[in-house]
């Protein structure tokens, strides 16, 4: 597959990088790594006429650790350098063990964070070449009506299947948003809208400079459930977090959005980490599952799996917590 | 759509080439170098037979890799990796080990290989599993490859302490 | 192991000899094929699944700067594709992404533009979107000679089947699935032709046959045989999915002619998983009754096979599988019908283990669980069952070797299997396949002959010749090694001169795993006619007759003459430049006397452990024994290569792969969405060789390119079964599959 035709921009400033992004009628986008944006340019499935590289502007590789003990990291830091850092992998490792669960380590060697964050959502019945799309009627995302994964839907059900934003979420991260109009912070949990086609809350003409992980504390756990270990989309992920006060629990691939579970995460601040809450908390994690896209594998095969993946974050954590963490 | 001037190093050699914005470093190393060595499978980083090596020994698939990005910059591909007439000691132990078949994803798995061993020359098992994962072999099953992996790491620590080493 | 006769070559391990062009990249496929002035040729696509084609307009794409041709079905009037499909068909599109037109241009981004500038109008028709639509009461008929919808049916009784369920103590019942997959071999469809000679196509592409490839292309262009030259560089893998012209082939060849240019089609992304056509689904019923003592004595079999829009050479399926009902247990009477449906899906052709793997997915357990019924442990039940050296089945196929029982004793030894069963963990199992598959099988055509050269130069190194490909699995070593042996040099003494039909003495080709029997005696004859005529020089320079020479380490040795000895390469030196001048030039051809079938049939056992994530439902498997009767192992760590890349694919298919169809498209058409096990999965694999010593083979050699395959498919269901408590009758064993089960039987997890 070959890419289409389209203009390559590499700014010198974030400014001039904002300014080429704002310019009405350009259509452009912005590429960090490009490791999924450009597998759908050559699928036709999105076709900026511009593309802005934003991997070398400063600070974009930058990880640098907060006066108040948090952690900065720049969008366009590759993964696998994060993976090398000592900070991100010790305090963090549901983050850890999210960026090691993306893709290969080809795809790790040139994706980012930043990357990864704004994965698109995918679904097969678009994320496909021009020509075996023109078998099918439009849907929602190829300006269409219809969803051709829930016929019934009025909504598109692609999947975001990023590894690190439950992760993220579950930390509690947040993440910088630069525009011509300045920066703005935005919690990791409200960058994502439930919705396959408009999936980001991102607004025209932004960028996603740093990603703002706050203080270690308590305990967090990342697990990924696929058919294949390595160079796979996930059946399921699930990340938690628990410092005896809070606690948050987060499903990725289930869904056009990363999930919480707030009926289950206050059962476990409420009881801990004891198997009988446990247990009652990933049935607690059903009543939370709104409709569960039937992608990639049966809707009643992802629900038993959220299931089990709550109930398995849940024992990891006790454990590291009984691990003295 | 307006070609640009990029310097590019292969293997020590620097070209200066014009290149479209959409032509990946693949297709440039292919159908503008000649390089044929590197080869095109799914042109979508599922496959790994693309893989090349940048600066810092990583492992990259080139059919994703804009080859304006890599203006100014070093990529060695399995042209590069031995001195004429002799194999990369895991070139060699592909061969002896059986860990070629039909020998079109060899040079990817062998690239992605030596990137393992440029980066982390002792490998544990899960290592290998975790580096190679991104290419794909239907011929071996992977079986040999991982084989082969591992006696060019127990023949390289021989190199190195010939009396430490076991046999 | 018996006693190793004294080879010096045979038996020896020898690394492939293409090896170093292979892993220093400078082996060339057809994608590195660049010819002067060639062209980008791309391919129009039916978009619907059955439709009418009403009106095609090409005229915009003609007129783009940079277009060389446009063909549509008038350029392609007379050209058809195995029974009933034309090459670019005028009226009646049946499946997704059939060729509808094709365009060459001066470069890719070009051909695509014109492709979009093509105008096509359609009528969308009633579609069959599956085997039970299509074999409905009043569904639409596909193509008028198939009534019902029935493209080929084959029923037969051999025995008194009736008879027999009537004696039998034990009857059982199983019905299975298995679904479409892709051969996924690592290089693309690719071809590159040149057309412009009206007298001469020449063809570069990977193929398991040139000779097929050849006749099919001449057949098309109204060319003689010699007419069509087939390139095969090197071929990127076949898996079954290479032996048979696909339409790009055919097209590449219009384009060219009409342009004037050479012409490159190779398949993009998507692209690949409709131009590869592999296997299709297929449903089993089998039904077989057991005597009192637990022996197998009548199998009833119906089989219905998807078999897409048009029928290429599934009828070959078919065949193979109803020739496979006595193959591994002797019994008295069997029953088959099968029959190729017609729907609209993709016209299928084989997948890898050409259909057999699959059947032996479902008949291996269905013969598992009649084991289990009667409370027979299923390795007793096999060594009860299994044939013998000397057998003959109900259809005639006669065993002159048979290591089966071997391969079962060792394997179930070896993997320790008794003692296993015996402390039966949960959701952890153990499971046996076996397997039978013939070196090569003749069917094709009234012979099923390889031919082979071999000349000698003064220096005492030969150039092997022969037709048959090498796509991966290493045959033209082991033809290298068999020359070896019987001329008494080394291996690396010898070049594998091939992949040119202007050059190649004929091969039927490298499928029905033919080639280390059929192309392994081909060449065994003509080293021995090499020999012959080096011997007579030799013979004469001794002083003793020919036949007390012995070739051996480079050397002509007399046999208890230890002082007579002469350098192979002062003999052939000797004999060129004599009197007589006579160039040692060696020529053999193998053909089966048999009328049909194989003279040759490999024997394997498999017992595979696997363990069940009950949360999950993700099967692992840990560990596959293998052991396999290959006659004799010509290249051992070459055969046992063969052996981790079918368990490989075995595996991959019994877990992971499925074309994952909706209305006749593939919803994975990639190498991410199509699952296939990567290096974290494959299990530990032990190897077991065990050597017959065929009568007929070569040096006792046997095939080794399907025999394993068959055997993994069903070890690992059979596995699944032992941890989950029943079986799981659909493949691939997908997470789903196996949690649905594991969701109402509390009793396992």
């Amino acid at each position: 597959m070959q890419l289409p035709s389209f203009e390559y921009l590499r700014p010198a400033t974030l400014r001039e990088g904002l300014d080429w992004l704002s310019e009405p009628g350009t259509d452009t986008a912005v590429v960090a790594g490009g490791s999924d944006l450009l597998v759908n340019m050559k699928l036709g499935l999105v076709t900026p006429k511009r593309l802005v590289s934003i991997c070398d502007l400063p600070g974009m590789q930058d990880v640098t650790e907060d006066a108040d003990g948090g952690l900065r990291i720049g969008a366009g830091c590759k993964l696998t350098d994060l993976l090398q850092h000592e900070t991100v992998t010790g305090n963090y490792p549901a983050l850890a063990d999210a960026i090691r669960a993306v893709g290969s380590q080809h795809v790790r060697n040139m994706g980012t964070l930043g990357g990864n964050l704004c994965l698109p959502t995918r679904c097969w019945y678009t994320n496909q070449s021009e020509q075996w799309r023109e078998s099918r009627q439009p849907c929602f995302k190829t300006d269409g009506e219809l969803c051709h994964v829930i016929k019934s839907s009025a909504r598109c059900h692609s999947l975001n299947s990023s590894d690190t934003a439950p992760a993220l979420i579950a930390l509690g991260a947040s993440v910088t948003l630069a525009s011509r109009d300045g920066t703005r912070e935005l919690p990791v949990a409200d960058l994502y809208f439930d919705d396959g086609v408009d999936y980001m809350t991102m607004r025209p003409g932004e960028i996603l400079t740093e990603i703002h992980l706050p203080p270690p504390t308590g305990v967090s756990a990342f697990i990924k459930v696929a058919q294949r270990n390595g160079l796979d989309y996930a059946a399921g992920t699930i990340a938690g977090w628990f410092d005896g006060a809070a606690a948050r629990l987060v499903l990725g691939s289930i869904g056009s959005h990363p999930v919480s579970l707030p009926k289950a995460a206050d059962l476990v601040v409420a009881g801990g980490l004891g198997t009988k809450t446990i247990d009652a908390a990933a049935d607690a994690a059903r009543a939370d599952l709104g409709e569960v896209s039937n992608l990639f594998s049966p809707p009643g095969y992802k629900r038993r799996l959220a299931r089990s993946l709550v109930r398995r974050v849940l024992e990891q954590l006790a454990d590291l917590q009984g691990g003295g963490k | 759509m307006s070609r640009q001037i990029i310097n590019l190093t292969v293997n020590g050699d620097r070209h200066e080439i014009a290149v479209a914005p959409n032509q990946t470093l693949l297709e440039v190393l292919r159908d503008e170098l000649g390089l044929s060595g590197t080869k095109r499978g799914c042109t979508s980083g599922a496959c790994g037979v693309c893989t090349v090596q940048q600066e810092d020994g990583r492992a990259v698939l080139s059919c994703l890799a804009l080859a304006v990005e890599w203006d100014g910059r070093a990529v060695t591909t399995i042209e590069g990796i031995a001195e004429p007439g002799q194999l990369h000691p895991v070139q060699a132990a592909f061969l002896e080990y059986g860990a070629v078949q039909c020998g079109f994803c060899t040079p990817g798995l062998i690239m992605t290989a030596k990137a393992l061993l440029d980066t982390d020359p002792t490998p544990d098992e899960a290592a290998i599993n975790e580096a190679m994962a991104g290419a794909i072999c239907r011929c071996t099953g992977h079986i040999k490859v991982k084989i082969a992996i591992r006696e060019a790491v127990q023949q390289a620590l021989r190199e190195r302490e010939p009396d430490a080493a076991p046999t | 192991m018996p006693r190793r006769p004294d080879f010096s070559a045979v038996g020896h391990s020898q690394p492939r000899l293409d090896g170093t062009d292979k892993v220093t990249g400078r082996s060339l496929f057809t994608d590195d094929v660049v010819l002067p002035g060639m062209l980008c040729g791309r391919v129009l696509r039916c978009p619907l699944p059955r439709a009418r084609l009403l009106n095609i307009d090409t005229s915009r794409a003609e007129a783009l700067p940079g277009v060389k041709a446009v063909v549509t079905a008038q350029d392609a009037a007379g050209i058809w594709l195995g029974i009933n499909q034309p090459l670019l068909s005028p009226e009646i599109l049946n499946h997704v992404g059939q060729e509808v037109a094709a365009v060459a241009a001066t470069d890719e981004d070009t051909a695509r533009e014109a492709l979009k500038l093509i105008r096509v109008d359609y009528e969308p028709l009633p579609e069959l979107k599956d085997m039970k639509a299509a074999l409905a009461p009043g569904a639409p008929l596909l193509h008028a000679k198939a009534k019902g919808n029935i493209a080929w049916e084959q029923a037969d009784d051999h025995g008194d089947p009736d008879a027999a369920f009537a004696a039998a103590h034990h009857v059982r019942t199983d019905h299975y699935v298995t679904n479409p997959t892709h051969n996924c071999y690592a290089e693309f469809h690719v071809a590159v032709a040149d057309f412009t000679r009206s007298d001469k196509l020449t063809v570069w592409t990977p193929t398991q046959s040139a000779l097929l490839f050849q006749k099919s292309l001449a057949a098309g262009f109204k060319l003689p045989d010699s007419g069509v030259r087939i390139m095969c560089l090197n071929s990127g893998g076949g898996f079954t999915g290479r032996t048979a012209t696909r339409p790009h082939h055919f097209l590449a060849a219009l384009l060219s002619r009409k342009s004037g240019r050479p012409v490159k089609i190779r398949a993009t992304g998507d692209e690949e998983f409709i131009m590869c056509r592999a296997g299709g689904r297929v449903e089993y019923r089998f039904r077989s009754g057991v005597d009192r003592d637990g022996r197998l004595k009548v199998v009833d079999a119906d089989l219905l096979f998807d078999t897409g829009g048009y029928v290429e050479s599934q009828m070959i399926v078919i065949l193979l599988t109803s020739s496979y009902l006595d193959a591994l247990y002797p019994v008295e009477a069997t029953r088959y019908r099968g029959r190729l449906v017609h729907t609209n899906n993709l016209p299928y052709y084989f997948h890898h283990g050409g259909g057999l793997a699959q059947f032996q997915f479902a008949f291996g357990q269905h013969v598992n669980s009649l084991a289990l019924d009667l409370g027979m442990d299923p390795v007793d039940f096999h060594l009860l069952n299994a044939v013998e050296k000397g057998h003959t089945t109900l259809r005639g196929t006669h065993y002159a070797s048979c290591g089966l029982k071997e391969c079962i004793r060792k394997t179930a030894r070896q993997a320790g299997w008794k003692q296993k069963r015996r402390r039966k963990e949960p959701l952890k199992g153990i499971g046996i396949g076996i397997g039978a598959m013939a070196s090569g099988a003749k069917g094709l055509f009234k012979h099923d002959t390889s031919a082979a050269f071999i000349k000698v130069g003064d220096d005492g190194k030969a150039t092997l010749f022969v037709g048959l490909p090498d796509m991966g699995q290493s045959s033209h070593t082991a033809m290298a090694i068999i020359a070896a042996e019987v001329l008494g040099i080394a291996p690396t003494d010898i070049t594998v001169a091939s992949g040119d039909t202007d050059l190649d003495p004929l091969d039927v080709g490298a499928f029905t795993q033919r080639g280390t029997f059929n192309t392994g005696n081909a060449v065994k004859n003509a080293s021995l006619d090499a020999r012959k005529q080096i011997a007579k020089t030799a013979a004469a320079e001794l002083g003793v007759r020919p036949s007390q020479l012995k070739f051996s380490h480079g050397q002509i040795t007399v046999k208890n003459q230890p002082d007579k000895v002469m350098p192979f390469a002062k003999a052939v030196f000797n004999t060129l430049h004599s009197q007589e001048g006579r160039f040692v030039m060696g020529r053999g051809f193998y053909n089966s006397p048999l009328e049909s079938g194989s003279m040759a049939y490999s024997f394997g056992a498999q017992i595979a452990e696997v363990s069940v994530d009950p949360d999950t439902g993700v099967v692992t498997v840990e560990k596959v024994t293998a052991a396999h009767d290959v006659g004799r192992a010509i290249n051992p760590r070459i055969v046992e290569g063969q052996i981790d890349g079918q368990i490989f694919s075995g595996m991959s298919q019994a877990l992971f792969e499925e074309c994952v169809m909706d209305d006749g498209q593939v919803l994975n058409p990639s190498r991410l969405d199509y699952k296939m096990p990567r290096a974290w999965e494959m299990p530990e694999v032990e190897h077991i060789i065990v050597e017959s010593v065929d009568p007929h083979g070569p040096f006792g050699a046997k095939e080794v390119g399907e025999g394993p395959i068959v055997c993994t498919m069903q070890a690992i269901a059979n596995a699944v079964a032992d941890a989950i408590g029943e079986p799981v009758t659909e493949m691939p064993i997908a997470p789903w599959r196996v949690l649905k089960i594991l969701g109402r039987r509390k009793d396992v997890a």
